[in-house]
């Protein structure tokens, strides 16, 4: 028995709007083992996007107690907290949030900067990152100069390239047509195979489907947390 | 040693960040430089200009030779019954009396001056005439560069005799030599017998718009209204072997020439003493002033300048929250982020402080030629700008680059 990679026990997160305290995150206890693919589910609202915020370390929960890799974070100081959002975390985000006007290679290398890497190894590590997505002959083109499939791969390689254990993927799909969707979902899978975690916020069913694991939100509570009975597979276009 | 190697790595990265954001928004960039290079420009021209005013009143001061008093008659402004020495009056007994009875004394040369008429053939100049003896040339350091100055044999002649300065030649003779030349000066006709060496000018001050002629001559042929004795003159200057001795004989001459005119105690002396140290150092310290407010004025357009960066760099910040937030979620540390706007502020004002400084330099450079006023710039001032302009850019990009880092993470993902 190994010990989950993320482990959340009585996680609130409050919030207060105009006077009154909203509870986005609810007394949430969670457990996601290493290697999982986990879709959480839930409508707009719901707290799956601000469940998915602390357990990225981008948000600092009210109350209740999260371990990553068995560290507690609450004792953790914000330094100490982006170097875990750097080493252990890839985000893929649904605008895809690409530096404007900056190379795709320059734009996978940004995490590499804060990992403290030389510019010559930034370059190799994120040309071989861009390879792996299909991406080898846009190393040089800016995000406008890509398709929405292709911007969002560039995000893939970037969340990629510090070699992180888990991959949270913020809505991937929500800016996508169905065909790049499918195409996202099956590079997901492929990773998943590879060994890496992946906790997919979605509202889409039928991008749950390519998860192993589906957990529901509703009002800052898991009402539902079961295996995906019939999962798809999808061939990755790379 | 890694930990070193890696902050100056991640400098760089920074230096590389800076540099794509502002050729992002070059136009604005530029503009923001432009405040700051005009805060280093006029800091840097006044510091110049500053130290070119000292250099000239140095040089000034120069001229006048060194270790030397000037004696001057002080009319007594004050109350009481008039007395024959409130006019003010030194005549040349005074002079031979200091150089017989005060100590470390080397020469004594007494002047008259008057303003004359010159008149060359077709030319005529108005200018300064100093009534000296040879010992004039002595203690003022002052020679003929072409032909001769006074003797004892022009002074005990009373000879018709003048020696010029340069800009005298330049307007009644122009290139040509005036040696042996004839001028009336007040209608009394001389001879050209030198050339004053040339002094130049300082602070708009020609030192050779002058003539010298003998004392006995000035005072018999040219001056217009009668003195009160038949050897007063205008003014004494008093050589002194060093500057110890100066600095005695200052006092010493003081109570010598109060025993001789018996100024009663209490009663202000009738004349007044000066050394070229002390004129030195008021005109030092005239010019000190001068430079601290031109400084200060130019500093306002400075700090200008540098409220110019911080607002620049507070849009910059508000502009590229998502930006920071995504940097951040990308593994930034807060002091990465801050860094990153430091440095941007850092680059723009050193950037707008290596402009301003080239162009001090230039200005600097025509100030010199037209207005034949020394501005230097040396290496002392450059490094001064740039490390004005470095220090601007730490205060005035501080604030905005410590309120950028302490964005959180998350609310600055989600600002649009």
């Amino acid at each position: 028995m190994t010990i989950p990679l993320l482990e959340t026990h009585d996680l609130v997160k409050d919030y207060e709007i105009g006077g009154e305290v909203v509870h986005a995150c609810n007394h949430v206890s969670l457990s996601i083992a290493r290697g999982e693919f986990v879709a959480i589910m839930g409508a707009s609202g719901s707290g799956k996007s601000t469940f998915m915020n602390m357990i990225g370390c981008l948000d600092v929960p009210s109350s209740g107690t999260l371990l990553l890799d068995g560290v507690d974070t609450k004792t953790l100081d914000s330094d100490a907290l982006a170097e875990i959002r750097n080493r252990k975390i890839g985000f893929v985000f649904q605008q895809f949030n690409l530096l404007a006007r900056t190379s795709a290679l320059d734009n996978v290398a940004v995490p590499l900067i804060y990992a403290g890497l030389g510019y010559a190894e930034r370059r190799e590590r994120a040309k071989a990152k861009l390879e792996e997505m299909g991406l080898g002959n846009r190393l040089e083109n800016t995000p406008a100069k890509l398709s929405g499939g292709q911007q969002q791969r560039v995000a893939i390689a970037r969340a990629l390239v510090t070699g992180p254990l888990m991959l949270l993927a913020d809505e991937p799909t929500g800016a996508l047509d169905t065909q790049t969707s499918l195409d996202i979902m099956g590079i997901f899978q492929k990773l998943n195979d590879d060994g890496i975690t992946l906790v997919v916020v979605t509202h889409e069913p039928d991008i749950a489907e390519y998860a192993a694991r589906r957990v529901v939100f509703r009002d800052g509570k898991v009402i539902e947390d079961a295996a995906v009975k019939s999962r798809r597979r999808a061939t990755a276009h790379a | 040693m890694p930990n070193i190697l890696g902050s100056l790595a991640g400098w760089g990265v920074n230096v590389a960040i800076a540099m794509t954001a502002l050729r992002t928004n070059l136009m604005r960039s530029i503009l923001t430089t432009l405040g700051v290079m005009i805060g280093v420009f006029s800091v840097i021209l006044a510091v110049a200009v500053g130290n070119g005013a000292q250099v000239s009143v140095t040089q000034q001061i120069a001229t006048l030779g060194s270790n030397m008093a000037i004696v001057v008659p002080q009319p007594d402004s004050g109350s009481g019954p008039p007395r024959p020495t409130d006019r003010g009056r030194l005549t040349e007994r005074d002079g031979r009396a200091i150089l017989r009875q005060v100590s470390g004394v080397s020469a004594v040369a007494p002047q008259i001056r008057s303003s004359v008429q010159l008149v060359a053939p077709g030319r005529s100049a108005t200018t300064q005439a100093t009534g000296a003896t040879p010992e004039y040339g002595v203690v003022s350091n002052v020679t003929a560069s072409e032909g001769r100055f006074l003797t004892e044999g022009d002074v005990s002649a009373a000879a018709r005799v003048v020696v010029i300065g340069q800009t005298v030649s330049d307007k009644l003779f122009a290139d040509a030599n005036p040696v042996g030349e004839t001028v009336r000066i007040n209608r009394v006709p001389f001879t050209v017998i030198g050339l004053l060496e040339s002094k130049g000018s300082n602070l708009g001050n020609d030192n050779d718009d002058q003539i010298v002629v003998p004392i006995t001559t000035l005072r018999q042929r040219l001056l217009t209204t009668a003195t009160q004795g038949p050897d007063d003159v205008t003014l004494l200057f008093v050589g002194f072997d060093d500057e110890e001795a100066l600095l005695a004989g200052q006092v010493e001459i003081k109570r010598l020439l109060r025993d001789r005119y018996r100024v009663p105690k209490g009663r202000i002396n009738p004349f007044t003493v000066r050394t070229t140290t002390e004129i030195a150092e008021t005109t030092g310290q005239v010019t000190q002033i001068f430079q601290a407010v031109l400084v200060a004025i130019a500093s306002i357009s400075l700090l200008v300048g540098g409220i110019g960066i911080m607002n620049i760099m507070l849009v910059s910040v508000t502009e590229r929250t998502r930006e920071i937030g995504l940097r951040m979620a990308l593994g930034a540390k807060r002091s990465d982020i801050r860094n990153q706007f430091l440095v941007e502020a850092a680059v723009l004002c050193v950037i707008g402080g290596a402009i301003g400084l080239i162009l001090a330099m230039v200005a600097a450079a025509i100030f010199q030629q037209l207005a034949d006023f020394p501005a230097p710039i040396g290496i002392d001032t450059a490094l001064m700008a740039v490390a004005f302009s470095a220090v601007i850019g730490l205060v005035f990009g501080g604030y905005p680059a410590i309120r950028a880092s302490r964005l959180s993470p998350i609310e600055a993902l989600r600002s649009e």
